[in-house]
């Protein structure tokens, strides 16, 4: 088994953005190292997408597990919190809600809580919003932080948070950190792909400088252009694009302006979305599009007209398309990132989608045995969960809308579901009951928001939920709604709080990279 | 919201499929207005007949707030830590299936990949040494769950209870609770729009909303044409014995499971007697051939002994226009494992959570027969697991190695294999412990352990093992032994 120190497993990672440097951050922490030997090639050349400037509390989770200072981390990255993501005009143009970082309401009687609400409701009682037994989305509307308490019986422990950090300031602070600890950076541009003859693994990689750097284990984080897993091993692309048409996506920042929010905000447009993510030093804001419903001028316009601040870069353009690989692992070629998927940001999952493939592959890193099919077909059942399920719950978002006379939006909304998600819709409308899954993304809580956010109200609920007399549950509601509203009155200012826990020096706005 | 739909609800069955269900239904939506009427056909218990059960039921009591101490006096019940699995001809070393962890999480890890790195650097100490429960269960002992075995991990305990008393002491809560129920030798299903419109129960008809089929053999599910699935491939018993043995004079805390030739029997002690069972295939004995590997196995004499044909498979559809098949009704389980009223509830629980709304009930039904296929399957796998990994001698079990197994059991023996994970799945009831203690049982080594636990120094986990076995012998040694407690329990109620 693993005791033969005298000949570490040789990891390549190829490419060096946010997937290329949680990556080696990741294993390095996780594996010991006189066992695996990590390398790192990434080239100053080639530009990084920087993926998501938004992330899920999760994040924080992986950040805790390299042992990372928060404060710091904060302070490296410009990161401000997050409490969850506004979504502006995506049932109708007028409408808002809030898909927040905790639950609605607690369990009573046994039951879900959305069953009660549900149940008074449609009896006619005046209970209000889903969205007012929220303490995440009522902190988030006032533009409030803290952090959550640890005492599981307070109303202030039912949030988690996540960050909005300059994702490209995030992978130099990993690469910082994982090179302290032993991973290789080497520079340079990957100009052949060698295999071996008889297994077809990849076995090293020829660099323009002529160097060739070989190894046992190569994990493919070259974005888009998925250098390995997609051009040498062949990997075929799941195309996504029938449920999800957006196709382009252009980043523009804006100075920083106040308020300084606690969540993210996606205003639907007519051609797509705008996003909009404060950071302590700048605003990242962008447009996600479907160039079948939209050109890029329009885009351009659409965009100019929704930022608040002054430009600080021209807008840029990428180009993508919705899906993933077929497999995530094929060989000893591991895609990581963008290599491996493609899912627009609305519900800021890249960064989560990276985290939770490095978990699944530090616990099924090959060893000196060899590579092992029986390990990758696991890693690629996990990698299927995660990408399916975050795409039903995308989709959701676009074709429960009623924004009538929109081609973009009239397509969507007619458009052929999968079954997988025709059946959770139908579900909720009847009963009440959302998605509980025990593994990956999303929670209940998350689809609760998205559904009944979405305009999507249950015209039943569990009947459990009878055995608490009705009186009895109004005072409860009411309570409740009074305890979140007292308890978030009280709360700190996010911006003040940024400004005592984790302000980054003041720097021209301008000087910044707009990664 | 308008007056709810089915409102009347129709449980027609026997035994502790029917009385479980109508209790349950009645205990949880009574109040909302739901009617429960019983239509209870003869029993087919006898008097060897036990049901040996799994943890979760404990919960399924409490809802039905059923005393624990009062229903072991009453039915003659006692606890049970879990099975020992052993060859009759004594060869390999026997295991435990204990209801309870095996050894306690290091630097965030699960235990077992340490005790894997460790086997393999020569440790010579057993997995169940690191378990409270497979620990106590060796001894004679019982392992009553405190805060600070909490602190360790889980420390659960099923039951063994005597069929037809069980069976008669769920159908006293109904009586008790004023519950409408009509006996009825033969019933008969008068068909209507969606499904089942009334039962003619002896001549009388019943009429409800919602039928729940608890009758075993599926009366109702088959008048709606449901087809059954078998998994003949899969499990390689077709015959089944239950006979009565007398009591052991010191009552073990768990069931023995001796594998032999022609399959395998079960001891599963109770209060007054023991209770045998034995799965065997046809084609391999005759009925007599049968009835004395059984007498031979347990060593122990056998009266009121019963034969019965086993087809274990389930439902295309357990839940099919306004009929719910729970229990043999929807699946039947082969007797290993003790997942029969693990079934039940799970039939029940989830019946409770999609309960129709409304007159339009597709959503709920589709969702619940999705869960419940899904739960059903995770459960006949972990049972076939056991068949198809065995490492025991003869003619049944060389069989059963050539068994069917589902891709995604294949999958999860693949991965253990391979690097000793339980592949995680929605749907499943058993504990990953409980799946390596299988696996581990017998006799798979797998060809590597995650590498994420190497960063664990090597005096750090053997300090930590230490201070595991310490802590198990400690708190093992201060429990009661299983016949103190149940003399203790006996006379409190006398009391």
């Amino acid at each position: 088994m693993q005791t033969d120190r005298s000949n570490p497993v040789r990891v390549v990672i190829v490419g060096g953005g946010t997937a290329g440097w949680m990556t080696a951050a990741g294993l390095v922490r996780l594996l010991a190292s006189a066992d695996y030997d990590l390398t790192l090639i990434e080239s100053d050349e080639i530009g990084t997408v920087g993926v998501g400037e938004a992330t899920l509390p999760h994040i924080k989770t992986f950040n805790d597990m390299l042992g990372i200072n928060e404060a710091e981390f904060m302070r490296d990255t410009k990161a401000t919190f997050k409490l969850g993501i506004e979504f502006v005009g995506w049932d109708k143009p007028s409408d808002r809600y809030i898909h927040p970082f905790g639950t609605f309401g607690e369990p009573w009687a046994g039951v879900d809580f959305q069953h009660h609400w549900a149940r008074a409701a449609l009896a006619g009682e005046d209970v209000g919003s889903l969205f007012d037994y929220s303490y995440a989305v009522q902190a988030a509307a006032r533009a409030a932080f803290e952090f959550p308490n640890e005492d599981p019986k307070s109303i202030r422990s039912t949030y988690a948070y996540a960050y909005h950090f300059d994702a490209g300031l995030y992978a130099n602070f990993l690469r910082g950190w994982a090179q302290a600890r032993g991973v290789k950076r080497v520079e340079g541009k990957i100009v052949d792909v060698g295999r071996d003859g008889n297994s077809g693994h990849v076995d090293r990689l020829t660099l323009e400088s002529g160097a060739t750097i070989e190894g046992d284990v190569f994990i493919d984080c070259s974005g888009f252009r998925s250098l390995l897993l997609g051009q040498t091993m062949g990997i075929a692309w799941d195309d996504w694009s029938e449920w999800l048409p957006c196709d382009r996506a252009m980043a523009m920042p804006t100075t920083r302006t106040e308020p300084l929010i606690s969540y993210t905000r996606a205003t639907a447009q007519r051609g797509g979305w705008t996003w909009r993510i404060g950071l302590q030093h700048r605003t990242g804001n962008g447009m996600v599009f479907s160039s079948a419903y939209c050109s890029e001028d329009e885009a351009r316009e659409t965009l100019m007209g929704a930022v608040d601040g002054a430009l600080l870069a021209e807008p840029r353009v990428l180009r993508f398309r919705a899906g993933r690989r077929v497999k995530g692992w094929e060989g000893n070629v591991i895609g990581i990132g963008l290599a491996s998927g493609f899912l627009e940001p609305l519900e800021s999952t890249s960064i989560f989608l990276i985290q939770a493939a490095v978990v699944d592959l530090a616990n099924l890193m090959p060893t000196r045995g060899g590579i092992d099919r029986r390990l990758a077909d696991e890693f690629n059942r996990l990698y299927e969960v995660h990408y399916d399920r975050t795409r039903d719950f995308l989709v959701l978002h676009y074709c429960a809308n009623r924004r009538a006379g929109e081609p973009l939006w009239d397509h969507v909304r007619n458009m052929k579901l999968p079954d997988s998600l025709a059946h959770k819709i139908a579900l909720f409308e009847a009963s009440a009951a959302a998605p509980d899954y025990k593994y990956g993304l999303f929670s209940r809580d998350s689809w609760l928001a998205v559904l009944v956010g979405q305009g999507i109200i249950p015209r039943g609920y569990n009947r459990l939920a009878d055995r608490l007399p009705m009186d009895e549950l109004s005072a409860k509601l009411h309570d409740l709604r009074g305890r979140i509203r007292t308890n978030v009155d009280a709360m700190t200012d996010h911006a003040d709080f940024i400004a005592s826990y984790c302000a980054a020096p003041i720097l021209d706005a301008s000087m910044e990279s707009a990664a | 919201m308008s007056a709810p739909h089915c409102r009347r609800v129709v449980v027609v069955g026997r035994d502790a499929a029917l009385w479980l269900s109508a209790n349950v239904i009645r205990g949880a939506l009574g109040g909302s207005g739901v009617e429960v009427t019983a239509v209870e056909l003869p029993s087919r218990l006898t008097d060897a007949d036990v049901y040996a059960t799994l943890p979760p039921l404990e919960a399924l009591h409490s809802q039905l707030r059923v005393d624990e101490a009062a229903l072991l006096r009453t039915v003659g019940g006692v606890f049970t830590l879990g099975q020992n699995f052993a060859d009759a001809a004594g060869a390999g070393e026997p295991f435990l299936h204990a209801y309870g962890a095996y050894g306690t999480v290091i630097d965030g890890q699960d235990f077992f990949a340490y005790w894997l790195k460790a086997r393999g650097l020569g440790l010579r100490v057993g997995l169940e040494d690191f378990s409270l429960t497979a620990s106590a269960a060796r001894q004679g002992r019982l392992l009553v769950p405190d805060d600070e075995t909490e602190k360790f991990g889980r420390s659960d305990y099923a039951y063994h209870l005597p069929a037809a008393a069980y069976a008669r002491s769920l159908r006293g809560l109904a009586v008790h609770d004023g519950m409408a129920i009509h006996a009825a030798e033969t019933i008969e299903v008068l068909p209507g729009d969606g499904g089942v419109a009334a039962i003619s129960a002896d001549g009388v008809r019943i009429e409800g909303d919602l039928f729940v089929d608890a009758t075993g053999d599926g009366l109702l599910i088959d008048a709606l044409g449901v087809a059954r699935e078998s998994w003949g491939d899969i499990f390689p018993g077709d015959r089944m014995l239950v006979a009565s043995a007398p009591k052991f004079a010191s009552i073990p805390a768990y069931a023995e499971i001796r594998a032999h030739a022609q399959g395998w029997t079960g001891l599963y002690p109770s209060l007054n007697q023991t209770h045998v069972v034995q799965v065997t295939a046809s084609s391999l004995s005759s009925d007599e051939e049968a009835f004395q590997v059984a007498a031979a196995t347990g060593g122990l004499p056998l009266t009121d002994v019963t034969m019965r044909g086993l087809d274990p498979g389930m439902r295309a559809s357990a839940w099919a226009g306004n009929v719910v098949a729970i229990g043999g009704a929807a699946a039947t389980f082969d007797p290993l494992h003790n997942v029969d009223l693990l079934g039940v509830q799970t039939g029940l629980i989830k019946l409770l959570a999609f309960f129709p709304v409304a007159s339009d009930f597709s959503a709920e039904r589709s969702e619940y027969n999705r869960q419940v296929r899904g739960a059903y399957e995770r459960l006949r796998d972990f049972q076939a697991l056991h068949y198809r990994i065995n490492a025991y001698g003869a003619s049944f079990w060389a069989r059963a190695r050539q068994s069917e197994v589902s891709p995604a059991l294949a999958h999860r023996i693949a991965l253990f294999q391979a690097r000793g994970e339980i592949a995680p799945y929605e749907d499943e009831s058993f504990a990953p412990d409980s799946w390596r203690a299988f696996f581990i049982g017998h006799g798979l080594v797998p060809d590597s352990y995650t590498p994420v636990i190497d960063r664990t120094s090597p005096d750090e986990m053997k300090a930590q093992f230490r201070h595991m076995l310490g802590f198990v012998k400690e708190q093992v040694l201060r429990q009661p032994t299983h016949d103190s407690y149940l003399q203790t329990m006996t006379r409190r109620g006398h009391g």
